[in-house]
């Protein structure tokens, strides 16, 4: 074992030795624990998104576990007497009274409550962006689709999970949310609607169950799912390795990156609490669902501007687009709200299936480690910003009486806008997106032919123009080697490749003294070349597109 | 802001019986108050009342009405076709919430009239608002400082707000749209005589709200609801910046542009080599 | 500890240059070996090559190390810092509610604020201070690990199988049919059994009462020939206010709930009748010179110029209720639908597609208005068993 290595000079050594002999001796875990630490994970930012999910997550489950101590599921009404002078005398249900005394009359209590519903927005918020990355990039294809098919599990129980949990506090925005996202939608459902909403609410709308049933649902019920979910999906991560971009020495074959010991598991554990720092802050800073000002839920009252949360806007905006179009069967109705809400449960199944679907049309069944840049898959990647447009579009939608108040804009025009825009504007995103996409390949294609352009432009002796170009890569003559492109970044300006130097080492007032600057040091490590034996699969010219001395 | 000013307090003096009896009771009632308070007695009434002063007031009235206002309300009151309606029995109410307001006289026509700057000094406003009354009559603003409309229910005054105001001005009172263009709205710049001549008189698309629909101290209760809500009255708000008041919207993009952008702009630091 | 699995290395052949040539040390070779010595076997174990862990400051002492040295601790200190202004405030500041406009209210706002800036600038201090840390101090880690992607080793895919297969075997299964039906219908009845005891204590009958459903009738229905007079709400539930015709002015509208006198002495009834989800109404009163198009069936639902609809929306069941008194429209909040007031409420803009239930409404001798009859229609959203026509 390495803890018993020969140099046991301190007696904390010496102790730390035995205590690990001590566990090793029962568990044996060395030999695990040793590929678990040596395991290597690429570095990219965005591969930290998934990051942001868990953490804000990990936020959730503490402040959550917080507030149930102090909050009550209950209908029951009382008379409110607390200490928010706004709402005294007001009739209430227990749950919007105990809410509301979490944030007049807990010490702290207020803040832990927007930590709370800070960290849900940004939970989901972070699974769209970490959803995107996956999906722009190709993560999600051979072998890992079982793991984006997880991922848009978490993504609809992250987001039923807020819903529900928005609903807990019994107010008048959360109860229009409970009238309209469950009861009308449930109802709305053929055949089987009022069977459904009178076995979900145990009868009409609101009754006095829906409440009590929803926590159960959203403290134990879903958190479990998701918590079960994410082990699976980061299980598979791990076990799978994760993938990485296209560069210097890395092949479909190997990970290049940081091991977990020390670099990824300092930065991670140290992400995970910015994370949490970031959140308090913005849950000091930045009020969230005042419900003392919101009122209890009462049916008979509603508030202009009346959103969900933003995840749950697709929805809304939907419902708010659709046009009147109902469907009367004979003595049987199919409300119009029950086509949008449809309309988007299909896209969300195209959406799990987009590994299966994308695999179909390109042929492509491959094993996939390496990912791809957006430019260097035009069709998904403008599939990918058609299907963002879409949701966002509809995003939009869901808070179009706001849009049209804060800029002055006719409600109307807001509505026909999004309805129009909805149809037109996803062909025009995929045409340009794709447009934009070929475009960069051929800049990228263009800098490894002739070189980056240098901004220097030179006369020739029979009077022509030309662009000095400085080349990526020479040949034994000296001309300009055109080089392959592989899937990694290209260097553009002549800054990408060190022609402005690196700056001399020092603090802000004066520079280091010269024997102390080590120029050679502040350099790529990249650079370094992997041992010979390991580069078969490598691109040819790893490090593609960097000019080295060797081949000058 | 001129809205600050208090209402003038010589008008209830003129208006009918039946009036000058609901006006009394109000007087009483803000009496009552001043002696509880005990804070307010500088703005107490001046108790004098003098008709000629009023017959003055009603002519100085019509002299502005002449320049101001007559050409889209018309030489008789009557109103001119595709420019203004009638103001017979639109009461000083009326006048006193458009002018007070800046919404009159209006610069265009449009969708609906806009708070502006207030053109006229408050005596133009009670000169003008007493040159209407004396033709036609109509509801009239009590005539009591500001401090006597806030009432002291605000749990009443926050469940009546939520059944007959909150679904155009939205819960606390930042405003909402309305069809067409139209909206309703912010109620904060509004002092109490504004809120309260708009819930009697209703003006533009707004419903009216008269005595025997809100009574006058559930009017008093709504408005100390809204100003124990409203930022701009001093109210101030626990838990942070308050993101305008307009719920998950502005939430949702807190959320994106400040917290997710936070967060991904320290990833790009962690990311990166240096 | 022993070598790991050979199974680790069943990778396609050609892949795992190390894996051969591994030579696993002695005990006694172990108990030799200096640390980086041990360090490079288990890299090799573990199929990593270390390409650079060079530290970041190879000379030590130099400025450049003291100044990245004192970034981190700056960073840990504001940490201590906030972390301590954190203790101090939550447990000193004033936190209690204070009512705008009192003394203190001021300090009283500023709580939440200060715990949560000085909590978050703390948690951020040490998150940050590490991740500097990282970047600063530890050494810059290249690593490259070979992948171990695709099948197990041959060796262990048969050997899984053939054990799998020879269960199968011996158990018999594929011959006993009797007892793998039997088992199958157990397991299936088993199945449905659970399903039953978990959801069929949430099934129940919305048409228990026929047509008497909750979904198709609401509290302005009179039971046993009693007047259902209209009330207002005005704040408390068990004051009990009836409407007259002229308590509205033209263009204004009162939300309105069914009351019966017999209904009088039962606070609990009342209550719960200004929060119920289908009952509440908008009575409305036109302004004058209003052109009103009535619907078929419904021409004598009115009072003169008083109409009542429902005030829960036909699409989605908002209390819709922006009621524009100049343009007769009423908005609901919720979706942007759209009715005509003075044409029976009929949706013109936005996702409803039907108008809003009528309630018939007349005046009794004393001028108190009441309901003729309930709504003639399902009110709010619609669901497949509602009538369309």
């Amino acid at each position: 074992m390495a803890t018993r290595a020969r140099t046991e000079a301190f007696r904390g050594e010496r102790l730390l030795a035995r205590g690990a002999d001590e566990v090793d001796s029962r568990y044996h875990p060395a030999g695990p624990l040793r590929r678990q630490i040596d395991k290597v994970f690429p570095t990219h930012w965005s591969f930290l998104l998934g990051e942001v999910c868990i953490y804000t997550f990990i936020a959730l489950l503490i402040s959550g576990t917080w507030l149930a101590i102090f909050y009550d599921p209950s209908m029951a009404e009382s008379t409110y007497e607390g200490a928010y002078a706004g709402a005294r005398g007001v009739e209430a249900s227990q749950a919007w009274i105990t809410t509301v005394d979490i944030s007049m009359e807990v010490r702290g209590g207020l803040f832990v409550r927007q930590v709370h519903h800070w960290s849900a927005l940004l939970f989901v918020a972070a699974m769209i962006a970490h959803m995107a990355r996956t999906f722009f990039t190709g993560a999600y294809r051979r072998p890992r689709e079982s793991n984006w098919i997880l991922g848009v599990v978490l993504l609809l129980s992250g987001m039923i999970e807020g819903f529900v949990g928005y609903s807990l506090p019994d107010d008048l925005l959360s109860g229009t949310g409970l009238r309209t996202g469950l009861s009308a939608i449930v109802m709305s459902i053929p055949v089987v609607g009022t069977w459904l909403h009178w076995a979900i609410l145990g009868g009409e709308f609101p009754g006095t169950i829906i409440i009590p049933r929803l926590y159960i649902v959203h403290v134990f019920l879903l958190p479990g799912i998701i918590l079960a979910v994410i082990g699976v999906h980061v299980a598979l991560v791990w076990f799978q390795k994760h993938t990485q971009f296209p560069g210097p020495a890395r092949t479909e074959r190997n990970v290049v990156g940081v091991r977990i010991l020390p670099t990824f598991a300092t930065k991670a554990g140290a992400f995970l609490i910015v994370n949490v720092g970031v959140i308090a802050i913005m849950s000091g800073v930045f009020q969230i669902n005042p419900i003392w000002k919101l009122g209890p839920y009462d049916p008979t009252k509603v508030g202009a501007g009346s959103q969900p949360d933003w995840y749950m806007g697709i929805f809304d905006g939907a419902v708010r687009l659709w046009p009147s179009w109902e469907m009367y069967l004979g003595n049987y109705t199919i409300p119009a709200i029950f086509f949008p809400v449809v309309g988007i449960g299909v896209l969300v199944a195209l959406l799990a299936l987009w590994p299966q679907i994308e695999r179909l049309l390109t042929g492509d069944a491959a094993h996939h480690n390496l990912l791809q840049r957006p430019r260097d898959a035009p069709v998904r990647t403008a599939t990918g910003m058609m299907a963002f447009f879409f949701y966002f579009w509809l995003l939009l939608a869901c808070g179009n009486d706001i849009v049209a108040y804060t800029f002055d804009i006719s409600l109307n025009v807001m509505t026909w806008a999004g309805r129009i825009g909805l149809l037109v504007g996803p062909p025009i995103v995929y045409a340009v997106t794709y447009r934009i996409c070929l475009g960069l390949q051929r800049l990228d294609r263009d800098v490894l032919e002739h070189g980056i352009e240098t901004g220097v432009v030179k006369r020739l002796p029979h009077g022509e123009f030309v662009e000095v170009h400085q080349p990526l890569a020479v040949d034994e003559q000296g001309r300009t080697r055109e080089l392959a492109y592989q899937g990694a970044t290209v260097p553009r300006r002549m800054n990408d490749i060190g022609a402005a130097g690196a700056p001399l080492s020092g603090g802000w007032f004066r520079p280091d003294p010269a024997a102390e600057q080590h120029p050679e040091l502040g350099g790529d490590p990249l650079e370094v070349q992997p041992r010979e034996d390991r580069t078969e699969q490598a691109p040819a010219t790893a490090g593609a597109g960097r000019p080295r001395p060797d081949e000058a | 802001m001129s809205d600050q000013s208090p209402r003038p307090r010589r008008l209830w003096a003129r208006a009918g019986t039946k009036t000058r009896r609901r006006v009394a009771g109000f007087l009483a009632l803000g009496v009552a108050l001043l002696a509880v308070g005990g804070l307010y007695t500088v703005f107490q009434p001046e108790p004098e009342t003098a008709r000629a002063q009023d017959a003055a007031l009603v002519r100085e009235g019509q002299s502005l009405y002449d320049n101001a206002c007559i050409t889209c309300h018309g030489s008789n009151l009557q109103g001119v076709v595709g420019r203004g309606p009638s103001l017979i029995g639109v009461g000083e109410a009326s006048v006193y919430f458009q002018v007070s307001t800046g919404r009159m006289p209006l610069k265009a026509q449009g969708a609906q009239a806009d708070r502006k700057k207030v053109e006229f000094t408050p005596q133009q406003i009670d000169a003008m608002g007493a040159y209407i009354q004396a033709n036609g009559g109509g509801p009239v603003v009590p005539a009591e400082p500001d401090a006597a409309l806030i009432g002291s229910d605000l749990g009443r005054g926050g469940e009546l707000f939520r059944l007959n105001c909150a679904q155009c001005h939205n819960f606390t009172g930042r405003g909402g749209a309305l069809s067409s263009g139209k909206f309703a709205p912010p109620l904060d710049p509004a002092n109490p005589h504004q809120i309260y001549a708009a819930m009697l008189v209703g003006p533009g698309n707004m419903p009216t709200f008269a005595d025997t629909q809100l009574s006058p101290e559930e009017k008093r209760d709504i408005i100390g609801y809204i100003k124990s809500v409203s930022p701009d009255s001093g109210a101030v708000n626990p838990g942070g910046n308050g993101l305008g008041g307009f719920g998950p919207v502005p939430e949702g993009i807190v959320a994106f542009f400040v917290g997710l952008a936070a967060l991904i702009g320290i990833s790009l630091w962690i990311g990166s080599r240096q | 500890m022993s070598a790991p699995p050979e199974s680790q290395y069943g990778d396609k052949a050609g892949t795992q240059p190390d894996s051969n040539q591994l030579h696993i040390p002695s005990d006694a070779e172990l108990a030799e070996m200096s640390t980086d010595d041990l360090v490079r076997l288990g890299n090799r174990i573990d199929d990593i090559e270390v390409v650079s862990d060079r530290p970041r400051f190879p000379v030590p002492g130099t400025r450049a190390e003291k100044r990245a040295e004192r970034q981190v601790a700056g960073w840990f200190i504001l940490a201590a810092v906030m972390g301590l202004a954190f203790i101090v405030i939550f447990i000193a500041w004033p936190w209690e509610y204070v009512s705008p406009g009192q003394d203190g209210d001021l300090l009283y706002v500023l709580y939440t604020p200060l715990i949560g800036t000085t909590l978050g600038l703390s948690v951020l201090g040490v998150g940050m201070g590490i991740i500097a840390y990282s970047k600063k101090l530890l050494p810059e880690d290249l690593t490259i690990q070979q992948r171990h992607d695709g099948r197990s080793s041959e060796v262990d895919r048969r050997t899984a199988a053939a054990r799998l297969v020879q269960t199968g075997q011996q158990s018999g299964l594929a011959r006993r049919k009797l007892i793998f039906r039997s088992l199958g219908a157990a397991g299936g009845v088993l199945t449905a059994g659970i399903a039953v005891a978990a959801f069929g204590g949430l099934v129940k009958n919305p048409w228990k009462e026929g047509d008497d459903s909750p979904l198709l009738v609401t509290d302005w229905k009179s039971e046993n020939g009693e007047r259902v007079y209209l009330r207002k709400f005005d704040g408390d539930p068990e004051d009990v206010v009836l409407i007259r015709a002229g308590d509205l002015e033209p263009g204004s509208m009162e939300t309105v709930f069914p009351f019966k006198e017999s209904d009088r002495n039962d606070p609990e009834h009342l209550a719960e009748v200004v929060r119920s989800a289908d009952s509440p109404v908008m009575l409305i009163r036109l302004r004058p010179n209003v052109t009103v198009i009535k619907r078929a069936g419904q021409e004598d639902f009115n009072y003169g110029s008083l109409f009542a609809y429902s005030k829960i929306c036909s699409h989605m069941g908002c209390p819709t209720s922006l009621y524009e008194d100049q343009t007769n429209r009423i908005l609901c909040p919720c979706h942007q639908s759209q009715f005509q007031a003075n044409e029976y409420a009929r949706p013109i803009f936005g996702p409803a597609a039907r108008p809003l239930a009528q309630l018939p409404i007349a005046v009794d001798d004393q001028g108190y208005l009441y309901a003729r009859s309930d709504f003639i229609e399902p009110v709010g959203p619609g669901f497949w068993e509602r009538r369309s026509s």
